[in-house]
């Protein structure tokens, strides 16, 4: 029964920014109601599939009548669940934000739908080639998105990650076609067993796996290619901020660990150890160097665009390690990311509406004048350095432990290391906002007088409560990580049996 | 196993009681009644409580226990949830605002939180909070408290790093992080960073500039419960880490004896000169811990109680003292025994209890100390007739001592008529903690087998110690009088040329460029490279800025459309090449 509605996840959305079309037509105020309801309906039936499939085991559903391997297969294991709910929840959080913040038109609605109805495609398919429709789609809406902004810079931005991300779609596509040519299949379960058949030293089974890696690692923006992220991040719309650096490359992060143990599973690491090794090479070096480049930021959001940058690298450091541990951890980093970046962007956003303040120099003063959104806001940037017992701490303890379990000591230096980086550029902005004495705009914006028209005195209480939520929710998720450890047991178990 | 005194840690409770006195908001008496009220139940609860582990449990998915009752654990819980009270009397009586009250509750409650934590992982979490919460406590007061409160928060954020580091290996290499499990942190390099980042807060010589620089800023009442819970709280992780002792913080606890006395004596601010004793005092309890065995550990575990005790009432004496006159710097004091007769006292069975002069109870256990630094610990390079060295660097930290609480007394107390505004003897809300905590230093001085049934050994037992402890006998007795006779000679011989260099005006720095800046250097470190780093920050940021006016240079500096499609295609053929594909 379950198992049937399994689609109705990437097909609820898509239907709901169909009717946004046309409810825009009928009436201009309906777009953002039909998307609101589109988007509760959404986060009901993912809680309730995530938690059957948490409870009762993987649900799968074969689209169209026909069985894998020949039809498309849509699957919800323990990860896929986290990953679908967390792409509900918080795409729903953001919708108020962006509703709140500068309601735009029919297009925008539709847009922000197909982008909930990419990701969710992303995260419930068993399908590679699937894979790479419902990225293509989330990667048009995440172009539309990010121009909706109407300025010039965002024009640019959308048009660099427009190129880059094409390319990087299609250099995984080359993958999958390596891949189809060696196997035959497109199903995830399928190719891990017939990649084993083929062999995984075999040229074609290899070559895959690097254009997959490198596709995905490009849509994951790990460092060298990370370049279309600091500009569509900075230069997007603040609500769009908010969820493409909440959402988008989560999933795609979530899309290789998929890759990496589904498909190609930890044999193939056992089998060519370089492919381990290469990821984490690749994954050290963008935390050192998100981090680095984190610091020398100037504007906010483009700070937290490259401290993206650095977190994604533990992930995927997580990911590659490979022992439970280290899985558990990225999982829990993956997630934990996701609400903290948001939230943070979200108050970002806040700021830059309530003072016009968008660099470290501008936020001088703010706590004082703003004590809530400043207080939610150092929390949030506290939970993120990985202060216990906030999410941070757990999702880093874990990778951390994972590392030093399997012998890795470089990494686990680095780990720790990054830590420190972590906090450079966060004491940076906490120690701006609560120390410093109130820079111009802050102080424009509170006595009154040069404040400018459209500006109002106090932060929304839309973005007010998001930011707060995500605070306690970043606590909240770092003190219930052992029940999601327990959760998550059998399907990693599965996953990572070699 | 778990009774209705073991279903809950006493932190937690602490940390309710601070969440309804934040929330009792102007209503400051109802407040302080909570705070003040739940520490005191915790004290008589921890009093009863049985020892063992309870309430076992998994955090982060590691096994844990949340409250573990042992007799060191027990002792020090006890005198924190005592002092708790007396503190939170004394912030009602020196007019703190609730939110601050409710900060520093927050802080008592954490530091509970890791004395009473069983496993290493719990120890982390709840001494991480506690630095956090201390920060807050010193940031509530505004003003110069900020910067410092910064400095402080990103030394215990480091120390705090290197200890969980410490943490991480011993459990590689252990595999549990239970204190069962293993005798202390266990393996060289997670010693090694786990001493590094206690000693961060017990004030290791070179890592202690925090202390004076913070301590002395915020509000009086908040002054009083940061002198009591993070040295200690890092005096307990101390003796967690290192149980059987290490002959390096035997001595580093030596040098910190005395190098907190001399420099506590160059000071003329009256908490800066405290907080350089909290060190110097600490210092005997490291050096008790290093020492190792059953006398030093239980004289260590003695002079951290005794020690809260007097030295909360030397801070609640000075507190009264500015808060009553305004005035911080003893320069600008003197004469006030005749207007505060009541804190006078106090001040003096404080300093003598400090000081160890018999009859008091830093007598008792700070003579556990040097006793065991004699009989159970190597002799070292430096013996002088039957002295030891590390028994020496205690006897003379000692004479600092009593030098440097004789000028305070000095200076504050009789040194000519008081030339200020008029004195209103402090208040009697002030008087009744003062006179509780002055009483408790006298009682333990006198009746020593009181204070000898709260330690973890039983030093009156010869099976128990290897050399059974008498606090009164006739050498010792003279060992505290001749540190005394020393203590008031080299003030009559000190006198004036202290004061000479006293009368350069508002030039503290004048004092000792040496200490003063050995004390500043590492503080000036901390905030020249972050200094650097932010000039390094605006050079880019300026550049960049150029850079996006000018859209030429540009290119140069951030990858365009085609240049990164060039590094995605340079990466996938590295990737590729590396997998020997191509």
């Amino acid at each position: 029964m379950t198992d049937t509605l399994v689609p109705l996840l990437v097909a609820g959305p898509l239907l709901g920014a169909l009717l946004t079309v046309a409810a825009g037509l009928l009436d201009d105020r309906a777009p953002p109601v039909v998307a609101v309801l589109t988007l509760v309906g959404q986060v009901g039936l993912a809680g309730w599939m995530g938690s059957r499939a948490l409870l009762d085991g993987p649900l799968s559903n074969g689209v169209g009548g026909f069985v894998a391997p020949y039809g498309i297969e849509l699957v919800v294991d323990g990860v896929s669940a986290v990953i679908v709910s967390l792409v509900a929840l918080v795409s729903l959080g953001v919708l108020f934000y962006a509703v709140d913040d500068d309601p735009g038109g029919t297009a925008f609605y539709t847009e922000y739908l197909l982008l909930v109805a990419g990701l969710s495609g992303m995260s419930v398919t068993g399908d590679v080639f699937n894979l790479y429709v419902f990225l293509e789609i989330s990667g048009l809406a995440t172009y539309a998105l990010v121009a909706s902004a109407g300025t010039g810079r965002s024009a640019v931005a959308a048009l660099k990650y427009l190129l880059f991300g094409t390319v990087a779609a299609s250099l995984y596509l080359l993958g999958v076609g390596y891949a189809l040519v060696a196997t035959g299949t497109l199903n995830m379960a399928d190719l891990s067993v017939k990649l084993a058949q083929v062999g995984y030293d075999s040229p074609l089974v290899l070559a895959s796996f690097g254009f997959i890696v490198v596709g995905l690692a490009t849509k994951a923006a790990l460092f060298p290619l990370h370049t279309w992220q600091p500009d569509a991040y900075n230069d997007a719309p603040d609500s769009v901020s908010a969820f493409i650096s909440a959402l988008v490359s989560t999933v795609a992060a979530y899309a290789l660990f998929r890759l990496l143990y589904t498909v190609y599973t930890p044999a193939f690491f056992e089998a060519v150890p370089v492919a381990r090794d290469a990821l984490v090479v690749f994954a050290t070096l963008s935390i050192v160097v998100g981090s680095v480049l984190a610091v020398v930021q100037s504007e906010v959001k483009r700070m937290l665009a490259y401290s993206s940058v650095s977190q994604y690298g533990l992930v995927v450091v997580g990911l590659a390690i490979g022992t439970p541990a280290a899985v558990f951890g990225a999982v829990v980093h993956l997630v934990g990311h996701a609400v903290m970046k948001g939230g943070l962007f979200v108050a970002a956003g806040t700021v830059d509406d309530l003072t016009g303040a968008r660099t470290v120099d501008e936020y001088a003063g703010l706590a004082d004048r703003f004590p809530v959104l400043g207080g939610a806001s150092a929390l949030l940037m506290l939970a993120m350095v990985g202060v216990p017992p906030a999410v941070g701490f757990a999702g880093k303890w874990y990778i951390a432990l994972g590392a030093v379990r399997a012998g890795t000591w470089p990494v686990a230096v680095i780990i720790f290391g990054s830590t420190l980086l972590t906090l450079a550029y966060f004491t940076l902005l906490i120690e701006r906002m609560f120390v410093a004495p109130a820079s111009p705009s802050v102080r424009a914006a509170t006595d009154g007088g040069e404040r400018g028209l459209d500006r109002p005195d106090r932060p929304s209480r839309v973005a007010l409560t998001l930011i707060v939520v995500a605070a306690v929710a970043a606590i909240a998720l770092g003190l219930a990580v052992t029940n999601l450890q327990v959760a998550l047991e059998p399907t990693l178990d599965t996953l990572l049996a070699t | 196993m778990t009774g209705p005194l073991t279903a809950l840690p006493p932190g937690v409770v602490v940390l309710a009681a601070a969440l309804a006195a934040g929330l009792a908001g102007e209503r400051r008496r109802l407040a302080h009644l909570l705070g003040g009220g739940t520490t005191a139940l915790v004290t008589g609860w921890i009093w009863v409580v049985p020892e063992g582990t309870h309430l076992t449990g998994r955090l982060f998915g590691f096994d844990a226990v949340f409250f573990n009752v042992d007799p060191f654990s027990w002792i020090v819980g006890l005198v924190f949830a005592f002092i708790g009270t007396a503190a939170v009397g004394y912030s009602w009586a020196t007019g703190a605002k609730s939110k601050q009250t409710a900060y520093a509750l927050t802080y008592v409650g954490s530091s509970l939180g890791a004395v009473f934590a069983g496993d290493w992982l719990t120890l982390i979490v709840w001494w991480e909070l506690m630095a956090v919460t201390s920060t807050l406590l010193v940031w509530d007061y505004g003003g110069k408290a900020v910067r410092a409160g910064f400095r402080y928060a990103l030394l215990h954020g480091i120390g705090g790093s290197l200890l969980l580091a410490a943490i991480v290996w011993h459990y590689a290499a252990v595999g549990s992080v239970l204190f069962s499990a293993a005798d202390g942190i266990v393996g060289t390099v997670p010693q090694i960073l786990a001493a590094l980042g206690i000693g961060v807060n017990v004030g290791f010589i070179g890592l202690h500039a925090w202390l004076p620089d913070t301590y002395p800023r915020p509000h009086i009442a908040a002054s009083v419960f940061l002198c009591v819970y993070t040295t200690k709280t890092g005096v307990y992780g101390m003796y967690r880490a290192f149980p059987d002792g290490h002959l390096w913080i035997a001595y580093m606890g030596g040098a910190m004896a005395i190098f907190g006395a001399g420099a506590a004596l160059l000071q003329n601010d009256m908490r800066r000169l405290l907080s350089y004793h909290i060190q110097s005092q600490v210092g005997y309890m490291v050096a008790g811990v290093g020492i190792g065995g059953a006398l030093a550990q239980a004289g260590a575990f003695g002079h951290v109680f005794n020690h809260i005790l007097y030295k909360s009432l030397l801070f609640m004496t000075a507190g009264a003292i500015v808060y009553s006159t305004g005035e911080e710097n003893l320069k600008y004091l003197g004469g006030l025994a005749r207007k505060m007769p009541v804190t006078a006292g106090a001040f003096t069975v404080a300093a003598l209890s400090i000081a160890g002069f018999p009859g008091f109870n830093g007598f008792v256990s700070k003579g556990i100390v040097i006793s065991a630094s004699h009989y159970t610990f190597v002799k070292g390079p430096l013996v002088v007739g039957d002295f030891y060295t590390l028994e020496l660097l205690l006897l003379v930290g000692g004479v600092g001592t009593f030098l440097s609480f004789i000028k305070f007394g000095y200076y504050a107390f009789l040194h000519g008529p008081y030339e200020g505004d008029e004195v209103t003897p402090a208040p009697r809300a002030q008087r009744i903690p003062m006179l509780v905590v002055a009483g408790l230093c006298v009682a333990y001085g006198v009746f020593d087998g009181a204070l000898f049934g709260l330690l973890p050994f039983d030093v009156t037992d010869g099976s128990v110690v290897g050399r059974v402890y008498t606090t009164y006998t006739v050498p010792h007795i003279a060992e505290g009088l001749v540190l005394a006779a020393a203590g008031v000679v080299g003030f009559a011989a000190l006198k004036t040329p202290l004061s000479k260099v006293g009368r350069v005006p508002d030039v503290d720095a004048g004092y000792n460029p040496l200490v003063f800046y050995g004390a500043r250097a590492l503080v000036h470190g901390v905030t020249e490279t972050y200094a650097a780093v932010d000039r390094a920050a605006v050079a880019l940021a300026d550049r960049g800025a150029a850079a996006r006016a000018d859209p030429a240079p540009l290119d140069r500096f951030r990858a365009n459309i085609g240049g990164s499609i060039f590094i995605l295609m340079v990466v996938l053929g590295g990737v590729l090449a590396w997998l020997g594909v191509v």
